[in-house]
């Protein structure tokens, strides 16, 4: 009887939507369409404005320029420490006399 | 002219006109798939605007329906994305004490074409629709939201009318399962 009962409900829920006629929106759709449209072309506009200014433009260039410039010489200068430090490195680890374990790390108190 | 082709060309009235023309359609499959009349009115504006920038790509394969129907479809789907994602960065932030609102479900949606005696039983149903798959959501909205035949279905979606078929099936068993547990839940209580 309950089964029935449930079964009925969920067949009148499904069926709720027979005859359902087509929403609408708010009137004067286009008109705010349109102010919407406006106002993301004036965003880009001003954007690409300004991005083109010669201020701009020559200040961003100057600022690619400089970082190259910068990770070029900072490349060269860290290849000389790698090879400079290398054998020093490895004679260190070979003659060290700390040996490290996990007991070491985490009793760092005598 | 051809009304598409006064829209290619950029035409004012034209687009006014392709508008009015189908506001209706492309809104009532936004607020079906979405349940909030402010996300549905968003979307008819995206859909409309992302058709007069690519409207050079339409073809005239398929009718001009059937590609604003995807391009609501897809803005839809992608709204809903969006807005899970803020509910999820919500959360996240409320965690960390940075934003103390709380994030509230929305109330129950009550479509405006409903008819009065199934109101409530309706939004029962929009609210069991939420838990479908994406595909299953949609096919299952523009059936009976929209009215749109399995074919024209299948068109939108690009898949066989077999498929819609298939999908709908599915939809309605899911959806039955879903509202058996919830009166089962509520009389429990």
């Amino acid at each position: 009887m309950e089964d029935e009962f449930l079964n009925k409900k969920i067949d009148d829920v499904m069926q709720s939507m027979d005859g359902i006629t087509r929403a609408t929106p708010r009137p004067f759709l286009f008109t705010r369409l349109e102010a919407r449209m406006q106002n993301e072309k004036n965003i880009w506009s001003k954007l690409s404005s300004f991005a083109a200014r010669p201020v701009v433009a020559f200040a961003c260039i100057c600022f690619v320029l400089i970082v190259n410039a910068m990770v070029i010489l900072m490349s060269g200068s860290s290849r000389n420490t790698i090879t400079q430090q290398g054998p020093e490195l490895a004679t260190a680890d070979e003659y060290s006399q700390v040996s490290y374990n996990l007991y070491d790390f985490e009793n760092t108190k005598p | 002219m051809d009304l598409i082709e006064l829209l290619k060309k950029k035409d004012r009235a034209a687009f006014k006109s392709v508008v009015e023309t189908w506001q209706d359609m492309v809104y009532n499959t936004a607020i079906g798939i979405l349940q909030n009349a402010q996300d549905a009115e968003d979307v008819t504006q995206e859909t409309f605007m992302q058709a007069f920038e690519s409207v050079a790509s339409f073809k005239g394969e398929s009718k001009f329906s059937t590609w604003l129907y995807r391009i609501t479809v897809s803005k839809a789907m992608d709204h809903i994305r969006k807005k899970k994602r803020k509910k999820r960065f919500a959360f996240i932030q409320s965690l960390y004490g940075k934003n103390d609102q709380p994030v509230i479900d929305p109330p129950d949606f009550f479509h405006p074409g409903v008819s009065m005696e199934n109101k409530e039983n309706a939004a029962v149903l929009f609210k069991a629709m939420e838990q479908l798959p994406p595909n299953q959501k949609t096919a299952f909205v523009l059936n009976k939201v929209e009215g749109l035949s399995y074919l024209e279905i299948g068109e939108v979606m690009k898949i066989t009318d077999s498929a819609v078929d298939a999908l709908l099936h599915r939809a309605k068993a899911n959806l039955k399962k879903i509202l058996k547990d919830y009166y089962i839940a509520i009389n429990k209580n």
